[in-house]
């Protein structure tokens, strides 16, 4: 190896140290899980009628709630994404301001702030303390500026004159929308909705205030961890790790056929 | 033919101001002037992504102000040449045609025919990602002729194609709209463009149409100054290249 080649990959060290401490840091909590991993207390989960019931009813819940949440916010996040990331209007960036609120409110207050909204006594009281559309509610609210951003960031990369040509064609905006921008904004929609059903996925602190029952897996974990101990709530986790990353490949190799572009 | 009158448009710091304008049938228009006088904006504003705040325009004696794009008959090709890059050069052309409805047949026929005036059969399957310059700018074009406009809006078609291809795409915008009489308006800020293609020019600057007359007219005009001594040495170019084919050609 040369010295000026020599150099250059010594220059690189810092990257190479902050690349591998990432790894580290990401990948050793998550070994440490499974290390600490009892499978005998999943079996005896498993052998328990009361607490496999209980873990299949929190799965379902999860999922399902999960899963018609990032539906809902597919349906009124993308158009809301393409306006912001085409139409100029004075009052845009306190609109966007708003609807990024979510990732900056500590989840708790999330969860106050659904209550006051929405509970039984608040501002427009849809009664959703403790039931699923609570567990939606809380879902869609955390996870739509992951879905709006990403998207919006879709949309503003094609080029307006790909629009403009398709309307000037005789596409009416619908079907340009359809036809022409949604094909090409597949890969930050197919984006959108898995970070949007990571977020769903992971909340718990809002949950807590607003719908602790019916029970979804985080809720469970913590439940467990308090009443029957880690190893027990340790097994959930591990499950619930195996199953989210086996649907996220799941789902990234079914979306791949939608990604026209 | 394209007719304007009393625009008046702004988007941001930028405004266009236009008493009257006016292309007869079959011309082929360019639009003359330095960059950003609001040129793409006129045409913007024609094939109606922008509204006018005043004023109206015209096309074959139909009022398509407060039209929306697709109902004017105005057929653009941009700058980039803007083709829909999940669709092959095929799929690009025929998108108007599938919108109307035609048969299968039918859409076939036309593009095959566009495609042989163009010279782009060999194209049909390819994406547009994989296409040069010329020939992306043959696509669009044949995108926009099939759709049968009643003006076309060319902004700055010539602008991405590479020197030695220029002549050549010249040439064939020459054929193409000379042969279909097509109403055409052609941004540019290049005279050699003006020279080679225009029949009317249209000069404008500062968001405001200062002269419009035939080629001959505005050669004539004092707004032909700035542009005098890159004629001057075109010409100058084009008798030296003669000489030296003269010389070559002579029986010494």
């Amino acid at each position: 190896m040369s010295s000026r080649k020599l150099q250059v990959e010594r220059s690189l060290v810092l990257f190479y140290g902050a690349f591998s401490f990432a790894i580290m840091f990401i990948l050793i909590p998550i070994v440490s899980l499974f290390l600490f991993f009892n499978y005998h207390v999943l079996l005896k989960i498993f052998n328990t009628p009361i607490l496999i019931s209980e873990l299949r009813s929190a799965f379902v819940t999860t999922f399902e709630a999960a899963s018609l949440s990032t539906s809902i916010l597919l349906i009124i996040g993308v158009p809301v994404a393409y306006v912001l990331a085409r139409r100029e209007f004075k009052a845009k960036p306190i609109v966007e301001a708003i609807i990024d609120m979510p990732f900056v409110v500590p989840h708790p207050v999330v969860g106050i702030m659904l209550l006051t909204a929405f509970g039984s006594r608040g501002l427009i009281p849809l009664n959703v303390e403790d039931t699923f559309w609570g567990v939606v509610l809380v879902m869609l609210f955390v996870s739509a500026p992951l879905l709006i951003d990403t998207v919006k960031l879709g949309f503003a990369s094609i080029d307006v004159s790909i629009e403009h040509v398709a309307r000037s064609l005789g596409a009416s905006f619908y079907r340009t929308f359809f036809s022409i921008l949604l094909p090409l904004c597949s890969r930050s929609i197919i984006a959108g909705i898995i970070l949007a059903l990571a977020r769903s996925l992971s909340e718990v602190g809002a949950l807590l205030v607003l719908a602790y029952f019916p029970k979804t897996v985080n809720i469970l974990i913590l439940e467990w961890l308090d009443t029957l101990g880690l190893p027990y709530a340790i097994a959930v986790s591990c499950l619930y790790l195996i199953v989210i990353f086996a649907m996220f490949i799941a789902l990234r190799v079914v979306t791949r056929s939608y990604v026209v572009y | 033919m394209l007719y304007i009158e009393d625009l008046y448009i702004k988007v941001k710091d930028l405004e266009i101001k236009i008493d009257n304008l006016s292309i007869s049938k079959g011309t082929y228009a360019i639009l003359l002037g330095p960059s950003g006088v609001g040129k793409t904006m006129l045409l913007n504003a024609i094939a109606g992504f922008i509204r006018p705040l005043r004023g109206r325009i015209v096309i074959e004696g139909e009022d398509v102000t407060n039209l929306p794009p697709e109902k004017r008959g105005v057929s653009i090709v941009p700058q980039n040449f803007a083709l829909f890059p999940h669709m092959t050069v095929f799929d690009n052309i025929a998108f108007c045609l599938k919108l109307r409805r035609l048969s299968r047949k039918e859409i076939e026929r036309r593009v095959m025919e566009i495609a042989r005036l163009l010279e782009i059969e060999h194209l049909l399957h390819r994406r547009p990602g994989t296409l040069s310059g010329g020939e992306a700018q043959r696509v669009a074009l044949a995108r926009a002729i099939v759709a049968e406009p009643r003006l076309l809006l060319l902004d700055e078609p010539l602008s991405n194609i590479d020197p030695e291809r220029r002549l050549k795409a010249i040439e064939l915008l020459r054929r193409v709209t000379r042969g279909r009489r097509l109403t055409v308006l052609h941004v540019t800020h290049d005279i050699s463009e003006a020279l080679a293609l225009g029949d009317y020019v249209i000069y404008m600057r500062d968001g405001k149409i200062l002269f419009q007359g035939t080629l001959r007219e505005f050669a004539t005009s004092r707004f032909a100054l700035p542009y005098i001594s890159l004629i001057e040495r075109a010409l100058s170019w084009l008798s030296s290249i003669r000489d030296v084919y003269s010389m070559r050609d002579s029986p010494l």
